[in-house]
């Protein structure tokens, strides 16, 4: 892309159509997968409940669009994972600050939470159930509990990243405690916090999914489990896509604007494209 | 702390040792405090109020547990079946996902095109795919296999693209101007260039691939430690599913700290050059 711009300007027509491929380049995959999918539908005709046809998929999920129920599953699965993240975010910054300021708290908790972050997420499930039955709450249980760890982790991290120099740059203006934490870690710290946002709702989503498929009468998770008892691989599938779509989205559109801005005001050195 | 060292110093060897064994207590000291303190408040929480032995059970049950299931096998059973699936999935994830994401990361076209198409499917967690599985091959290991594969391999794809794409292109164009063969720049550019981004891939990928495989082995239930913990869920027996929680937990830092970590070391001392 960046020696495009050094090209002659005879071929600016040419450098179009490069551009053109270049962007729609992404695509191909997707067009490719569903492509194939056509075609060994056509030869093989396999059985519906083994794979679908495309028509069918988007049949499924036109009916169950049309019923509402699509955004019922949507909206639970959606609630969910935002209070599961909220919650997430909350604490695991609160927490990622006090450990990430302090060192002897900091010395004595670290086994527990490498500990707990191993187990972190489904692992909860099975004793979870039994204190809060099936529903939202547990699966904002176990949210709350994969996103802790990544925003915590990445909180302490940025929290002792700061550089020391700055701190006592305010406390030597006169700053308290209270003020430097305020005007100089909060802000050196925003960075990771996001990048931690940003992975704990991938990691979010997929533990909302698992949590769903049998800790949950509603939400897509259970929407595409329940299918699975009377064969319905369309909705199965059609399911799938739109978990990895509504992935995607939320990443594009939500996260990487909001992470691009802080980096840009407040920017330490940092690679966004490798978050994953 | 210098006085200290000068005692020893002074005393020459055997002070030294004795010191050194005294800090090797010490350390590990400091790795059990934290979970002493957490059994001991689990107990007063258990003393302090009237649990059912559904909801909640004391730590010396779990211990039982722990010693019941270890002297007559069962946890060895589901421990190995858990740890050769998670061992075989990770094997079969490198050795397809390295080539492929060698053969995507060498062409910039391929690479952006793929790029889209491979964050996609990360988001579409590989426990979503589980309930196509199921209908695909049954509750069997082949569906945890491959469930666990697809978790596995698409963060190692995905670095090990990376990886290749980082390498300054100036090796590479040195080496070719020498004349090596496209084997010389697989062995001596492509693969020690991105190994460290393999390998973070492949640290990603266990992370994930082992609660995708819980997760399954919880749905699936034919053996493994998910089974044990679900399967003791059925029967409200808690002390079984701490138990089990425990196992996974420790098999995981075990894992980690024990296999995968000095691998990452290794690599990034001897090739380092780039980490998060």
């Amino acid at each position: 892309m960046s020696n495009a711009t050094l090209a002659p300007p005879a071929r600016r027509r040419r450098r179009g159509i490069d551009q053109l491929v270049w962007r729609l380049l992404p695509l191909t995959p997707f067009a490719l997968l569903l492509a194939a999918w056509v075609i060994y539908w056509a030869i093989a005709r396999p059985n519906a409940a083994t794979l679908p046809s495309v028509q069918d998929v988007v049949a499924a999920m036109w009916e169950l669009a049309v019923k509402g129920e699509l955004a019922q599953h949507v909206l639970a699965s959606l609630w969910r994972l935002l209070l599961g993240v909220a919650l997430g975010v909350v604490t695991g910054v609160i927490g990622g600050f006090i450990v990430g300021l302090n060192r002897t708290i900091s010395t004595f908790l670290s086994p527990l939470i490498v500990f707990f972050n191993a187990i972190s997420g489904i692992v909860w499930l099975p004793l979870v159930i039994g204190w809060l039955g099936i529903g939202t709450a547990l699966a904002v249980f176990l949210i709350w509990n994969t996103v802790f760890f990544i925003v915590f982790q990445n909180t302490v991290l940025g929290v002792q990243l700061v550089p020391q120099v700055y701190e006592e740059g305010v406390q030597a203006l006169g700053g308290g405690r209270w003020e430097t934490i305020r005007t100089v870690i909060l802000p050196g710290a925003l960075p990771y916090i996001l990048t931690g946002l940003r992975s704990g709702l991938g990691f979010g989503w997929r533990a909302l999914i698992a949590a769903e498929l049998v800790g949950a009468t509603t939400g897509l998770g259970q929407m595409i489990f329940g299918a699975t008892e009377y064969h319905r691989s369309d909705i199965i599938i059609g399911g799938c896509l739109l978990i990895g779509t509504i992935a995607i989205a939320m990443d594009r559109w939500l996260l990487l604007p909001i992470e691009k801005r802080t980096i840009e005001r407040w920017g330490l050195v940092f690679d966004a494209r490798k978050e994953e | 702390m210098s006085a200290t060292t000068a005692a020893s110093a002074r005393t020459g060897v055997p002070g030294q040792s004795m010191l050194a064994a005294a800090g090797r207590q010490l350390r590990g000291l400091k790795i059990l405090l934290p979970f002493a303190a957490l059994v001991a408040l689990w107990w007063a929480i258990y003393a302090s109020g009237d649990f059912s032995p559904q909801v909640l059970v004391s730590p010396l049950t779990v211990w039982q547990a722990f010693v019941h299931l270890v002297t007559y096998g069962v946890m060895a059973e589901y421990a190995s079946t858990s740890l050769r699936m998670i061992g075989f999935a990770a094997m079969l994830s490198m050795v397809i996902g390295v080539p492929i994401g060698f053969a995507i990361g060498v062409n910039r076209y391929a690479a952006h095109a793929l790029e889209g198409f491979l964050r996609f499917l990360q988001g579409i967690s590989g426990i979503a795919w589980l309930p196509l599985a199921i209908i695909w091959f049954g509750f069997t290991h082949t569906t945890t296999l491959v469930i666990v594969i697809y978790t596995l391999i698409v963060p190692i794809i995905f670095n090990t693209m990376i990886g290749v794409r980082a390498i300054p292109e100036s090796y590479m164009l040195a080496l070719r101007s020498l004349g090596a063969s496209r084997l010389r720049m697989v062995k001596d550019v492509y693969l020690p260039g991105a190994l460290p981004s393999i390998v973070v891939g492949l640290r990603l990928g266990m992370g994930y691939g082992w609660r995708a495989l819980i997760a399954a082995e919880m749905l699936v239930r034919k053996g493994g430690l998910g089974d044990l913990i679900f399967g003791a869920r059925t029967f409200g027996q808690i002390d079984r599913i701490i138990t089990g929680m425990i196992v996974i937990g420790c098999l995981y830092v075990i894992v980690d700290r024990l296999i995968v970590q000095p691998i990452e070391n290794l690599t990034i001392a001897r090739w380092g050059v780039l980490r998060k």
